[in-house]
């Protein structure tokens, strides 16, 4: 049996080898090499073998497991997919124009309206500037029009916003206690309770922390791949980075989280089942949760639960309750 | 005459078969992340060694099998982006057995363990080998996004690998 730090050595050597020969070598010189590394020993194949074989683990994980990784490890700024484009215009032909909520709305007055969706419904509008909005589940958009000033405010849930830019008629988003304003942009506004995020897909926007009053100075800029979060507890506002596909992952019915705690993942899980889940213990609200939720199986995700969380799940005809698993309710 | 040269042929390829094959199926499935494509390529190189006609032409004969098993994997490697590309478009649309809660547990259990062994590494380390093993990339592209140089990348891929097998070969031999 050899050593461990034989054994290491061993697998290091393998894994070296294994990245040598990972892309097209036109000389076949490193093959050769390779080959006369594997005939000194029969253990260097194996160990070869060994390292190729969890490669193939990794690179054969379904694809929820593979993009929670992704989340997790690669994140600061995949470059866009090549496949972006392609679905961003499968979606705005998608984009429907919803009629009877347009009734009676005049194009410059001041006439508010409300979109509104239903639990694990997504919905697409086109506003009457152009600008697309697309609604996440159980959301609620009230939107009031002026000549100078185009005001949407968020009252709870999430929505995608692709912004016609008019410099002289901004763009304005509310969202509780933070306001985003357009500066040729699209960009994802999520309301959580009094917790708000926003990620930018496109162009840039301002974001301004209301608390403070009208103070310009609590105003801050993203840009495409940043990520801005409000959380009523802190005293400033946090930025991070999000690759667009993931920001906007909901529209094709994927819930992406990265980093949240786990009372803000489940209540916009929620937004998106028929079968609340409730936190019962409020220290499970502390854990974080990085990965992806299916919106059609978000039952399959809860159950899977108590793998990677100390809690347990107890299922109820209406409800599903979590718990920690300490208590033993 | 051709029947003569023929059946040296087939000998030399069944040698060659004998003496390397263990060595070009890890080669493929180090290529392929597979070992079921890998081991489907190794099939099909061979039947290209034995219906060659240029044999005089070649001075290696290993050299040469290797050179058209590493061809084909790239042709697999082309038609499998292809596909994938197309796969994700189409994401919403996958077959539902995905999703069962036995499958989405053992999902969940496979990956934790996976996912600790890379919280263990440095974040570069960790970062360079998703994006080339989950995400597909090539350590030129990876390269860019991480503002490093390729060997930088290739380092740190084999870091993460040696690392991981390790790590698992602990958990999973008790």
């Amino acid at each position: 049996m050899a050593s461990q730090q034989q054994q290491d050595t061993l697998l290091r050597a393998a894994a070296d080898w294994w990245v040598r020969l990972r892309e097209p070598d036109d000389s076949g010189d490193t093959i050769e090499q390779w080959l006369a590394w594997t005939a000194e020993d029969e253990r260097h194949l194996q160990a070869f073998e060994h390292v190729s074989a969890l490669a193939e683990r990794f690179g054969q994980l379904d694809r929820v497991s593979r993009q929670a990784l992704i989340s997790t490890f690669s994140r600061p700024a995949a470059p866009p997919r090549r496949w972006l484009p392609l679905a961003a215009a499968a979606s705005i032909a998608a984009v429907v124009l919803s009629g009877a909520l347009y009734v009676g709305w005049t194009r410059f007055g001041n006439a508010t309206q409300v979109l509104q969706s239903a639990v694990a419904q997504n919905r697409n509008f086109t506003l009457p500037d152009g600008t697309k909005v697309a609604l996440g589940g159980a959301s609620t958009l009230t939107v009031q029009y002026s000549r100078d000033r185009r005001s949407v405010e968020l009252n709870g849930g999430e929505a995608f916003f692709d912004v016609v830019h008019d410099a002289q008629r901004p763009f304005v988003v509310k969202a509780g206690e933070v306001s985003v304003h357009d500066i040729g942009t699209a960009f994802d506004v999520r309301r959580t309770g009094e917790r708000v995020m926003v990620a930018v897909t496109q162009g840039r926007v301002a974001i301004a922390d209301l608390r403070a009053g009208a103070n310009q100075n609590n105003m801050l800029e993203a840009t495409a791949g940043q990520r801005v979060s409000f959380d009523p507890d802190a005293t400033a506002m946090a930025i991070d980075t999000i690759a667009p596909a993931q920001a906007t992952a909901w529209r094709s019915d994927r819930l992406e989280f990265i980093d949240e705690p786990l009372s803000v993942v489940i209540a916009n899980l929620n937004r998106y089942t028929n079968k609340p889940v409730h936190i019962l213990d409020a220290d499970l609200n502390a854990l974080t949760y990085t990965g992806t939720v299916r919106a059609d199986a978000i039952d399959s995700w809860v159950s899977a639960l108590p793998e990677v969380f100390p809690l347990q799940v107890s299922k109820e005809a209406d409800r599903v309750t979590l718990s920690d698993a300490k208590y033993r309710h | 005459m051709s029947t003569v040269t023929l059946s040296v042929h087939v000998s030399d390829i069944e040698k060659l078969f004998r003496e390397h094959n263990l060595a070009l199926i890890a080669f493929l499935q180090c290529r392929l992340n597979s070992l079921s494509d890998a081991q489907e390529v190794a099939q099909e190189a061979y039947l290209r060694m034995l219906t060659m006609d240029n044999r005089e032409e070649v001075d290696s004969l290993r050299g040469y099998l290797f050179k058209i098993a590493g061809n084909l994997a790239i042709d697999r490697l082309r038609k499998r982006k292809v596909r994938s590309d197309f796969a994700v478009v189409q994401s919403h649309d996958e077959p539902v057995d995905e999703q069962s809660p036995d499958h989405h547990a053992v999902a969940v259990e496979q990956v934790a363990g996976l996912r600790q062994a890379l919280r263990e590494l440095p974040a570069k380390a960790s970062q360079a080998f998703v994006m080339h093993v989950i995400e597909g990339r090539d350590f030129n592209s990876v390269a860019q996004t991480m503002k490093l140089s390729e060997r930088m990348v290739r380092y740190h891929v084999a870091h993460a690998l040696a690392h991981c097998r390790a790590y698992v070969d602990e958990k999973e031999m008790p």
